[in-house]
């Protein structure tokens, strides 16, 4: 069994490696049978098939058998591709601006890197659509990507939606690398902020300056268009908010856009490690938040302290609610596994499927093709050995696009 | 970036708590009776679950399990219509809960972990917290013959009232300690046990010259030579003998080699360590050379899968570290491979049992999990963390299933016990209450961030179980936070097409 | 090559006996006229000629062929091997004494790496010796906009171009964390701006006067340069994209050649295998080096291990001789055996791909300038 197993492994991976470059044969039509079929529109099916072709989903019927033919795949459980807002892979330090700390001009779209082989990781563990933005060493650091994490060799090809949210980081990251202008000058980070209220003022400024700008050629500067359409709502903004601090200044900041008539921002709270501890500020503000990865012992980034049952306080909020991994590769820390902890801390089953598939599509306006199964959607889909999330069960097949990235079928 | 301010002293005060609240809760005493009912008792690896099951143990012990099994009217209940009864995890081999895992000495078979088992280390009370009920506490891998082992139950407030199984087996290591080379490892195990010889040899000459040398040190060093310590005995050994060692009072023999001498006997079993499938050929030979093939488990690494066949052909059995996949990757091609570790074993009929991560979650109800995500069945898999390890510690008529005539170690899981949303409600150990999740304030807090009045927050443990004393929090993101140049964000690692390992 | 000898001494004796004097030897420089008849004559196409004859006239080629007619009284040198144009590498630092950078700015656009070149070094000499009769001097890929390249002969201290391309470096050591831009995305709106009001060299590149080489190294980085240079509707050529055959419709698309190599015996298959894909997908290739060399044979082994790997061994060639000029700029001077292009040949043992064929006598403009003595 072990053979089996170990050649199922090599034969899956040595497919899912050969770094987008795909098998002679490129089958993007599938009969997918699932004893359970998790729609993550709230409705299960039991022995469905999926019906793919051309690389989107044709429909799921439910009552069937599976078949064998050489189009037909079969798993215990089926659910659409995961995805992951916080994905933190193929964008390095080459992929942020830091010769100024606002650069909300700077498009991550031109910067990812679409063949780092963190990708070929998160596509075998289930992850099929991430959202790339730069590292936030900027206070402000310009406009995330929704990508699909495997497919043809190129951006544009893998692209799902460019510019889909302005990102910014409210803590200590965006200033650690500053410092004030004692000794020599030598570089550009001689400069402010050095600390929260500094990393709070220009992200602040950027905003009044942008506001400012409307109508007026002499005082527009480089991203102000993009800062505007965060005010005007066309965009979210997306901000790293580790701690409750960090937490509160996010949403004061919004609700004084609101109070000096400078426009609506839709909120994305991004690591809200501390969500837990600030829920009538949050269920206020109406933000959709993002949790980063459970941290072994509760403590995690920026000191801050993160609770098992924080998702399902924040869904209880009634409040967007997406989980994220931090693009681990750890089987320990991924996508799936960090569902199966939100289910410890109490979440319901059908609402930790809906965290890590169709709540984060919504966030960024993607959902019009992917994050559940529906009729006309990509066909991204995950087939399970088991139950869902459960430790014991594992990814042992994904399609994206309707091409097979990982066979769950054995090797013979 | 902010210091962390850490209270070293407040957070011990936390695990006491816990254990003294443990200890105080209202409990059945030793040679009281206590009757747990359960809405499913899942009794071994493989059984039907049996729903709305009685486990009743008295003394300790358990003497009736079953739907129908009667509780007697002076019994303190657990009444648990919604969890699952399950015997608790058997932990093979753990070099932790103590302060360090070995000494500089390479040869130190006199070394006990008697000596240096911390009762109120955290990997204690979080094994309990996990469902492990029984520990097979010996020394690490860097060294290269270590000390004593000792079997204990993550329960009570000194060794002796932890203790289960005392001399429960030496350790040996056939990957080099820190600072040899393969080489130096292999000649100094076949040293030790030459050195055993000639000692064994000098000391058989002696008493037949009349030299009371030996005798002389003995009671300098004040050993005992009394009764049975008084005789000498034939050397019984199917590697090598001594002619004449009966000649010699078994007391006079040097306490520094006496533990070895016990070993090549066959009278303690023999955990011996492999880091690389090159290592199980050099254990098997010394193993088998010196007489103590049959006593001996092997304790693996992942990529010792290799030896299996030779391992299954030597009838020994094996403990599986935590990792279960073993990757290899070609480095002209780039493929990886990956091979599940236990199902090797499994399909070569070798039992094996499997180790945890971490006590805390990554313990050994996540292993099985994850080998059954992986390919083992589930009887398989609950075997190899339960009855398995406990055959291996010659305690396979005491604990690692829910029988008449075994200890009362029992684990209440409020749902199935390999579940990622299933937690340890109770733990009852030799039919006392040993946790209670309603009193535990450490999962209180990490579920739902309560904390203590007068506690400090739960600070971030290193893997020795200790508060960080630095104050800095250590965590992937934080190597980020802190803008080191080559985190894993950057293209720099793992990118086949910068340097690296291919361009 | 004992054959050749032979013959030579006969043609020797023949001539000091008979006939006006044969041309002085290589110092006098290539004043006089002279056939060249080789046993095979390799052609740019990849094509072999048997028997084939090159005629020399003042320093260029007057005819280079089989059955070419030499004229009566004009001195036939006899060679039992190869005789080919000579090669190209289109990449490299040689003679530059590491002046190949300047920290202070991202964009140096109007700098020559011809400032920087000492003809005289050995680099040359060592190049000369390996075939190669022509060198493309490249600045460091460590700024946005480092320079322009040169092209020169490694011997007589011809420069054939002071500014044969405008490099652009795609590659992250152009992003430094001190100094604007410090990502991708910076650079690009920083050349996008350039482009956009163009001036000075940058001027020349957008009018189609002036090449760019592309300087990428992964294959991020390779599709990010082909795409600009599509956008931009720029030509040249990409160095460094060790897997370009993997991003082949961006590359196909941009109508870029690519510069590859230098490989070793320790090159992983993947990086020769692109080489072979883009040569099937035809598009232009040609050779480099890096380092100034010791041992310039690297750019013929290059060569030799992709075709090892599968690429057309007539790519190959033309990769290491009129393709390379052809990108180069410098094609209607060298890297052919036509009429009108320089006298640079070199003469070989056996065919150049085969690697146990040394070089017997190098030419450039006509004059003898390693090897033999005749």
């Amino acid at each position: 069994m072990s053979t089996a197993m170990r050649s199922a492994l090599a034969a899956g991976l040595v497919l899912a490696c050969s770094a987008g470059l795909f098998a002679q044969e490129e089958q993007r039509d599938w009969k997918i049978f699932g004893e359970k079929v998790y729609t993550a529109t709230g409705d299960v099916i039991e022995n469905g098939t999926v019906a793919v072709a051309g690389g989107k989903i044709r429909g799921v019927t439910g009552g069937t058998r599976g078949g064998d033919g050489k189009n037909s795949l079969r798993a215990a459980a089926v659910t659409p591709g995961m995805v992951d807002l916080s994905v933190r892979v193929g964008a390095g330090t080459d992929s942020v601006e830091q010769s100024r700390e606002v650069a909300p001009d700077m498009r991550t779209a031109e910067s990812v890197d679409v063949f780092d082989v963190d990708w070929d990781v998160q596509a075998r563990s289930g992850v099929t659509t991430a959202l790339v933005c730069a590292p936030d060493f900027d206070v402000i650091g310009g406009l995330g990507v929704v990508v699909k994490t495997a497919g043809p060799s190129g951006v544009r090809a893998r692209t799902v939606k460019a510019d889909a949210v302005l990102r910014g980081a409210i803590g200590s990251q965006p200033s650690f690398r500053n410092h004030p202008a004692f000794g020599r000058p030598d570089d550009f980070f001689s400069r402010r902020p050095t600390t929260r209220m500094g990393v709070e003022w220009e992200l602040r400024k950027a905003f009044y300056d942008a506001a400012a700008a409307r109508g007026s050629d002499e005082r527009a500067f480089p991203g102000s268009d993009e800062l505007r359409s965060v005010l005007e709502g066309t965009r979210p903004l997306m901000l790293q908010t580790w701690t409750t601090q960090d937490i509160r200044t996010a949403i004061f900041f919004k609700e004084e856009m609101e109070s000096e008539g400078l426009g609506h921002p839709r909120l994305i709270l991004d690591a809200a490690a501390e969500a837990w501890k600030e829920p009538d500020l949050l269920a206020r503000s109406g933000a959709a938040v993002v949790l980063p990865p459970y941290p072994l012992d509760g403590r995690t980034s920026d000191n801050s302290f993160m609770t098992l049952d924080s998702a399902k306080l924040v869904h209880d909020l009634g409040l967007p609610l997406a989980l994220s991994a931090h693009g681990s590769g750890d089987p320990a820390a991924r996508l799936d596994r960090q569902a199966g902890f939100a289910m410890r801390g109490g979440l319901s089953f059908e609402a930790a499927l809906q965290a890590v598939t169709i709540a984060p599509a919504r966030m960024v306006g993607v959902d019009d093709r992917v994050g559940s199964i529906e009729a006309g959607k990509d066909a991204d889909l995950v087939l399970w050995s088991g139950t869902p999330f459960e430790t014991s069960s594992r990814v042992i097949g994904v399609v994206i696009d309707g091409r097979l990235v990982l066979d769950p079928r054995p090797t013979e | 970036m902010t210091t962390q301010l850490t209270n070293r002293a407040v957070a011990r005060t936390l695990q006491v708590t816990l254990l003294a609240t443990a200890l105080l809760a209202p409990a059945a005493l030793a040679d009281g009776k206590l009757a747990i009912k359960a809405g499913t008792v899942i009794t071994e690896a493989g059984a039907e679950p049996i729903e709305n099951g009685v486990i009743v143990i008295e003394n300790g012990r358990i003497t009736a399990v079953g739907a129908d099994a009667k509780v007697p009217w002076d019994a303190k209940v657990i009444d648990a219509p919604e969890m699952t009864a399950f015997p608790g995890f058997v932990e093979a081999y753990s070099p932790r809960g103590m302060d360090r895992p070995n000494e500089n000495i390479d040869v130190a078979p006199f070394l006990d972990v008697r000596d240096s088992i911390d009762p109120v280390n955290f990997y204690f009370e979080d094994s309990l917290r996990w469902g492990v009920t029984t520990i097979n506490v010996q020394q690490g891998p860097d060294c290269v013959i270590g000390g004593q082992g000792r079997v204990v139950k993550p329960y009570g407030m000194t060794v002796e009232a932890m203790t289960v199984e005392n001399n429960a087996g030496i350790v040996l290591s056939a990957s080099p300690k820190r600072g040899n080379s393969n080489a130096t490892q292999a000649q100094a195990l076949r040293k030790a046990f030459t050195e055993l010889r000639q000692a064994l040899e000098e000391l058989v000459q002696e008493q037949r010259d009349g030299d009371d040398r030996a005798r002389r040190e003995a009671l300098y060093q004040g050993r005992d030579l009394e009764g049975e310590k008084a005789k000498g005995r034939a050397m019984t050994g199917a590697g090598w003998t001594v002619e004449g060692l009966d000649l010699v009072p078994r007391g006079e023999v040097d306490e520094k080699l006496e533990p070895l001498l016990a070993l090549v006997e066959g009278d303690v079993p023999a955990f011996f360590y492999c880091g690389e499938p090159m290592n199980v050929h050099q254990a098997l030979e010394i193993a088998r050379e010196n007489g103590f093939l049959a006593r001996t488990t092997l304790v693996l690494d992942a990529s010792c899968w290799k030896a299996a066949d030779v391992i299954a052909e030597a009838g020994v059995p094996v403990v599986l570290s935590s990792e279960l996949v073993d990757r290899e990757r070609d480095p002209i091609t780039g493929e990886e491979i990956e091979t599940f570790v236990p199902g090797v074993f499994a399909e070569k009929g070798v039992p094996f049992a499997l180790s945890s991560t971490n006590a805390s979650t990554q313990s050994l109800w996540y292993q099985a999990a994850m080998a059954v995500g992986l390919g083992l069945t589930r009887e398989q898999a609950i075997q190899a963390v339960t009855s398995t390890p406990a055959s291996f510690l010659g305690l396979g008529k005491r604990v690692g299933s829910l029988e008449v005539g075994k200890e009362g170690n029992v684990v209440l899981f409020s749902g199935d016990p390999l579940s990622v949303t299933s937690f340890v409600e109770r733990v009852v150990i030799d039919g006392e209450d040993a946790y209670d999740r309603s009193t535990d304030v450490r999962v209180k807090q990490l579920l739902e961030g309560t904390q203590p009045p007068g506690t400090a927050a739960a600070a971030e443990l290193d893997e020795k179980g200790h508060v960080h004393d630095d104050g800095e929090v250590d965590t992937k993101d934080e190597k980020v936070d802190k803008g080191e140049e080559q985190s894993d964000d950057d293209k720099g690692s793992g990118d086949d097409d910068e340097g690296g390992e291919d361009q | 090559m004992i054959s050749t000898t032979k013959m030579l001494t006969t043609g020797v004796l023949a001539a000091v006996l008979a006939a006006p004097a044969y041309p002085a030897p290589a110092s006098d420089g290539g004043a006089d006229t002279y056939a060249v008849r080789a046993a095979r004559m390799l052609l740019a196409d990849g094509r072999e000629v048997e028997d084939a004859v090159l005629l020399v006239e003042g320093g260029k080629i007057r005819a280079a062929g089989r059955g070419v007619d030499v004229p009566a009284g004009v001195p036939v040198l006899e060679h039992d091997g190869v005789l080919t144009a000579g090669m190209i590498a289109c990449h490299g630092y040689s003679g530059t004494r590491g002046e190949t950078g300047d920290d202070t700015r991202s964009v140096l656009a109007e700098a020559r790496i011809a400032n920087a070149l000492d003809l005289g070094h050995s680099d040359f000499a060592n190049a000369l010796a390996a075939g190669i009769t022509t060198l493309v001097i490249t600045p460091a890929p460590d700024n946005l906009a480092p320079g322009s390249t040169a092209v020169v002969k490694t011997a007589g201290g011809t420069i054939l171009s002071s500014a044969a391309h405008l490099s652009l470096s795609f590659t992250d050591d152009a992003l430094r964390a001190n100094r604007y831009p410090t990502s991708y995305g910076g650079a690009l709106a920083e050349l996008d701006a350039r482009l956009a009001d163009p001036s000075g060299a940058f001027a020349e590149a957008v009018a189609g006067r002036l090449p760019v080489l592309f300087e990428v190294s992964s294959r991020d980085e390779t599709q990010r340069a082909a795409e600009f240079a599509t956008r931009h509707g720029l030509g040249g050529a990409l160095h460094g994209a060790r897997r370009a055959g993997e991003v082949l419709s961006a590359v196909q698309q941009s109508g870029l050649g690519v510069i590859v190599g230098p490989f070793d015996p320790g090159t992983p298959g993947r990086q020769l295998d692109s080489v072979v894909a883009l040569g099937g997908a035809r598009v232009p290739l040609a050779f480099g080096l890096d380092a100034p060399q010791e041992d310039g044979d690297a750019l013929r082994l290059s060569a030799a291990m992709c075709v090892r790997d599968g690429l057309d061994p007539a790519l190959a060639w033309q990769g290491l001789t009129s393709g390379g000029a052809d990108i180069a700029g410098v094609g209607r001077r060298v890297g052919r055996l036509e009429a009108g292009l320089d006298a640079d040949f070199v003469l070989w043992s056996g065919p150049p791909l085969d690697l146990t064929s040394s070089v017997v006598e190098v030419y450039v403009d006509g004059a003898r300038v390693f090897g033999g003595v005749r």
